[in-house]
């Protein structure tokens, strides 16, 4: 049995391994994910830049996986992100086998389950090689849960600041759950009834109507509402709006965190809706819409609907596993991106912990265990269809991989960013600076091995330079139009043709790849 | 039956044989005479006892205005003079001894006190009152050196009669010339780096509170002691309880006080109540001579002797006291009434390590104003969520004022309180520490007044705040010494919690000027004292620190359910203001005046004691 907790250690360990192995073998088969590289070049801006290092750990956003990756940066920048997303999942499998153990379902088939999800499901593993936010995601989200899940447990405060400090990190890793706290609403309205003194043999309504016509218990009813308010969203909204003011301090602009391409990543890293429309057949954009879009998660991630069908609670507790369609429904008011496997892990996550917490043998124990398996299988083909059907170019771009006849074990293939990265360290020099503008090139500056000569925006005499490129730098590196970035950075194709009519600049190609192109222009 | 006033009361029918018996086997218990028992046992009052004996040819004389040969008290010692509440007064021109009795019809007292003189006595009548602070006064003087003087004898290094030692004042002044040094020389540079060090202190000292109210909170509902192991307890089996009431002008609060005494669930015989009232406090000294019904308390007289402080007056107290555990209530103070039988049960249960218990404080008049909701949230965090958090990591814990109960015994090996610290609590709660025994905490709350007045609470404050500065530098005039004794973890909790929590105030203003200075004005040199990247660390480190200290005030209300209370945190850096102006007054007070006890007035509010009692009991419901 793997109840105690040195053998559920080893047995993360064990998973952390596949996971390492399985990260090696997709890097060196010529798999990145953008955003990985982008908190790899950050890291490499800290550690090797002197200017501005505030600005670069105080604004990059999401700040607890930079953060994660600041302090794994010992394995290296391109792997940091990678090594964060690791652990985070391989924590995240800890406390779920640790559950599992306090559970009221039969262990083995549960933990069996488990593992398939952990080991084969397409989503956890892409959360946990890919070096993005949703393996902080799903790990502080399932915190989140368990935490408020415990608290209506125990009803001991601790839990529920446990629950706030989770939900502040998981703000501070995908924004967008800040409107978590409004779908949080309701079932806090049914959890202060809870806590005070009316006919709990009744049903809620007529708790809440008692409780809503005795002046006292009425007080009472809105000062426990407003206390557990307060505590669950304070910390979050706190540190947003501290945040914020730390942005407009530093930055001269409160969202700089959000709307600059500098510091965030989904500014150029995720997709605008319209833009798949125009790029793709966007077979999948419709399925980004009210209801669908809901509809669409559940029958991806059946854990979820069997943690209905099994769940036996109260229901405040039904209310907080239901948190997602409420949330989805807010987010998805005003949805200019195309919502990535994150968004889908959701269902998937509050799934496993609803399972957890309020799951129970209702048809047996061999039937229930039974199908809490097959589930588990059934929600693996789901994690396939999902990548077979994203519109998002990486993960696409990943399934692809799979689907080619690629030999795993082959020689190690080299992006097209590494090889531009290659050229750009040979010409690259304090002699012969290198303008480049890593707002769209940080996947190009994540793979060399030293920043010095080049010229970036984080330099107060970049401003200068962009006016006239080659009285101070030799080579520019320029985002062709047909790369996906060439709009979110100044060095473009555009921008050489406005600078040879404004300023005569006379640039020479002298590297190129796919999406990019190293001028000299002295 | 030997002749004495409770006999004669019976004979006339004013008394009771029945109480008479009683009061003989609490008395045999204590080793009192009678009508000591019967005045301080809640038998018998004092009106109706000088009424008998007015009526039995017995005026009471003013003993304390009367000519005594002091060579005859000189041969009595004063324990045996306040049991038996005598007082030998001089002889009269036929040799007859004149000994003022509370009892004058005692006639095994008259009989002792003819072999023990050797000569024919004549005892007159005086009020008990009138003798123990006649005795005490003459005395007393022993005995109250020995409260003021015992613990710096035996153990020198915990005694706060030096204040600086040489050492600390050469590190202090050090300090502060290579601060001023670095501030002449390179000013910009040395105050970017102070100004970054203290709001960075400031914010970790902040989320280290947030970190033991988190672990304290886990412990919200555990149960020390159930109410079921409080109901098994057998009457027969509690030991003798002190309970000492050091009182100074509280004479508006004694009626309370035997209330508050009688709601108390502990078996009347076995309760071993001292009032400690100073020899100048004739106020209260006349307040409870004048009560109308029984009082509950023996009242003990301390004699005049500086420092005046508490813990003097409670260290003269532990030479009358006779119980196997004793506790520290102040005349306000309302306990829940099974706090005691509590406390017998845990010490029980929990290992011989073990030596005190702090039971939790509140406030019954929380809702009063704003001061008092403010310091509500700051009890209620600091009691039911800090304490906890710190006996979990087992390092030292700062004792509350009150309500701390102890083994008598082992109070007395640790030489009781330091006379000279003005929070003595906090300073044997490392004392303990220190000897490797251990605090731990009851589930069981006391509910006080909280103070309601700015300037009262400001006093008050500013006296802990000294308290915890003198206890610091008490504790840390070796620390290599400390680390010794309690380790590394005791030492970094006592330093954090009791070290900088003034200096964490004394910076709070300082902080927030340099905030608001910037903020508001646009000035060049402001500018060049924060760039850029110092505004953004302030900013972070203040604002951060802040929001972190409400919350953990919000925290406090849910263990109690003042749901009410939960926006009030919001006030919370103005009540650190308040605390800060204390620490400012505390830190001069340290340097002009260190042993000044600074008198918090109480009985301010206007919540009437059933009100209290009710919002106390409604409290405990909850």
């Amino acid at each position: 049995m793997i109840k105690d907790s040195n053998r559920i250690q080893l047995l993360t360990l064990l998973l952390v391994f596949y996971y390492v192995v399985l990260s090696w073998i997709l890097h060196r088969n010529g798999f990145e994910h953008t955003e990985s590289l982008f908190y790899s070049e950050k890291l490499k801006i800290l550690f090797e830049f002197k200017e501005n290092t505030l600005l670069t750990i105080g604004t990059t956003f999401p700040s607890s996986v930079f953060i994660a990756s600041i302090i794994l940066s010992p394995f290296g920048y391109v792997f940091a992100p990678i090594a964060a997303s690791i652990i985070f999942v391989a924590i995240l499998f800890y406390f779920v086998v640790f559950d599992i153990s306090e559970s009221k379902l039969a262990f083995k088939p549960v933990l069996l389950s488990i593992i398939l999800l952990f080991v084969l499901h397409p989503q956890f593993v892409y959360a946990a090689i890919s070096g993005r936010n949703i393996a902080a995601i799903m790990l502080f989200l399932y915190m989140l849960f368990r935490s408020l899940f415990l608290y209506y447990r125990t009803q001991t405060t601790y839990y529920l600041s446990l629950a706030s400090i989770f939900l502040t990190i998981l703000v501070f890793t995908e924004i967008n759950f800040i409107w978590m706290i409004l779908s949080f609403f309701p079932f806090i309205a049914l959890v202060s009834v809870d806590g005070i003194k009316v006919s709990k043999d009744e049903p809620p309504i007529f708790q809440y109507y008692q409780a809503l016509n005795i002046r006292s218990l009425r007080r009472k009813l809105a000062n426990r509402t407003v206390s557990l308010y307060l505590i669950l969203f304070l910390l979050p909204l706190a540190a947003y709006y501290l945040f914020r003011l730390l942005n407009e301090a530093h930055a001269g602009n409160a969202t700089y965190f959000l709307s600059s391409q500098y510091a965030n990543w989904r500014v150029t890293g995720t997709a605008p809706l319209n833009t798949i429309l125009e790029l793709t057949k966007g077979k999948n954009v419709a399925k980004q819409t009210q209801l669908i879009f809901q509809v669409f998660t559940i029958v991806l991630a059946p854990t979820f609907i069997l943690s209905l069908v099994l769940f036996k609670g109260k229901l405040y507790e039904l209310f907080t596993l239901l948190v997602p369609i409420f949330f989805f429904s807010i987010i998805l008011i005003n949805a200019k991106y195309y919502f990535t496997s994150e968004y889908f892990m959701v269902m998937q996550i509050i799934g496993i912990a609803g399972l957890l917490f309020f799951g129970y043998n209702k048809y047996g124990q061999k039937i229930t265990s039974g199908l809490i398996v097959g589930v588990s299988c059934i929600s693996i083909l789901g994690g396939i269809y999902y990548f077979s059907e994203s519109n998002d170019y990486e993960e696409h771009d990943l399934y692809m991989m799979f689907n080619s006849d690629k030999k795993w074990f082959g020689p190690k293939q080299e992006t097209e960013l590494q090889q531009m990265a290659d050229y750009v360290a040979s010409v690259a020099s304090p002699e012969t600076p290198l303008l480049i503008d890593d707002a769209a090139a940080y996947g190009i500056m994540a793979h060399l091995p030293s920043l010095q000569g080049l010229i970036l925006p984080l330099q107060k005499s970049f401003v200068t330079v962009i006016e006239n490129p080659a009285l101070v730098a030799s080579y520019m590196c320029i985002a062709k139009r047909n790369n996906r970035l060439h709009n979110t950075t100044v060095l473009n194709a555009y921008n050489i043709l406005e600078m040879k009519e404004r300023i005569g600049l006379k640039p020479i190609r002298v590297f190129e790849t796919e999406n990019w192109i190293v001028y000299s222009i002295r | 039956m030997p002749v004495c006033a409770l006999n004669n009361m019976i004979n006339v029918g004013l008394f009771t044989t029945g109480k008479l018996e009683q009061i003989e086997e609490i008395a045999a218990e204590f080793e009192y005479i009678n009508i000591k028992t019967a005045l301080n046992f809640g038998f018998l009052t004092r009106k109706e006892y000088v009424a008998f004996l007015e009526r039995a040819g017995f005026p009471l004389i003013d003993v304390r205005n009367q000519e005594i040969d002091e060579a005859f008290v000189s041969q009595c010692d004063l324990l045996h003079l306040n049991s038996f509440l005598y007082l030998p007064l001089k002889e009269d021109n036929k040799g007859v001894l004149i000994v003022a009795a509370a009892d004058p019809l005692d006639e095994k007292l008259l009989g002792f006190l003819e072999i023990k003189f050797d000569k024919k006595v004549s005892l007159v009548a005086a009020s008990d009152l009138d003798i123990t602070w006649m005795i005490n006064k003459l005395r007393g003087e022993y005995y109250v050196k020995e409260a003021v003087f015992s613990l710096m004898r035996k153990d020198p290094m915990s005694s706060g009669i030096i204040t600086f030692t040489d050492a600390q004042l050469i590190a202090i002044f050090g300090f502060i010339g290579v601060f001023f040094l670095f501030l002449t020389l390179y000013f910009v540079n040395a105050f970017i780096f102070f100004n970054l060090f203290f709001s960075s202190f400031f914010l970790f000292a902040i989320v280290f509170k947030l970190y033991i109210a988190l672990k304290g909170s886990r412990y919200e509902l555990h149960q020390a002691v159930t109410k079921e192991e409080v109901r098994a307890v057998a009457n027969s089996t509690l030991p003798v309880y002190t309970i000492l009431l050091p009182v100074y002008k509280e004479d508006k609060l004694i009626r309370k006080l035997i209330w508050n005494l009688r709601s108390l669930d502990y078996p009347r015989g076995k309760l071993d109540v001292k009032l400690l009232i100073e020899e100048d406090d004739d106020k209260t000294l006349n307040a409870v001579r004048n009560l109308d019904f029984p009082a509950n308390f023996e009242t003990i007289v301390v004699p005049y002797h500086l420092p005046k402080t508490k813990p003097k007056a409670c260290n003269y107290g532990l030479f009358f006291c006779k119980g196997k555990y004793l506790t520290i209530y102040d005349a306000e103070d309302v306990p829940d009434s099974d706090q005691l039988k509590k406390v017998v049960c845990l010490f029980r249960k929990l290992p011989k390590d073990y030596i005190v218990l702090q039971g939790a404080l509140n406030y019954f008049n929380k809702n009063e104003n704003l001061l008092t909701r403010m310091f509500t949230l700051e009890y209620s965090y600091w009691f039911d969520y800090m304490l906890p958090g710190l006996q979990s990591l087992d390092v030292p814990i700062p004792l509350g004022g009150t309500s701390n109960h102890f083994k008598l015994d082992k109070l007395l090996e640790l030489g009781g309180w330091d006379p000279f610290n003005v929070t003595e609590d906090a300073d044997l709660g490392v004392r303990v520490f220190e000897k490797r025994y251990k605090v731990g905490v009851v589930n069981s709350t006391t509910f006080e007044e909280a103070n309601n007045e700015p300037f009262n609470w400001i006093r008050q404050r500013s006296r802990w705040i000294k308290g915890y500065m003198q206890t610091t530098l008490v504790h840390m005039r070796n620390p290599a010494r400390l680390v010794q004794k309690i380790g590394w973890k005791g030492f970094f909790g006592f330093n954090f919690f009791v070290g900088l929590t003034p200096i964490t105030f004394l910076i709070y203003p300082v902080l927030l000027s340099f905030f608001i200075i910037y903020l508001i004005f646009d000035l060049k040199v402001a500018r060049v004292l924060f760039p850029d990247w110092v505004l953004y660390i302030s900013i972070f480190n203040f604002v951060a620190g802040n929001t972190l200290m409400i919350y953990v005030n919000m925290l406090a209300v849910f263990k109690r359910r003042y749901y009410e209370l939960i926006l009030f945190a919001l006030f919370n850096p103005l009540y650190w203001l308040m605390h800060s102006i204390s620490a400012y007054k505390g830190l001069w007070q340290l340097v002009y005046n260190p042993f000044y006890w600074e008198k918090t007035n109480h009985g301010l509010t206007k919540m009437s004691h059933s009100a209290a009692a009710a919002s106390a009991v409604n409290a405990n419901g909850a």
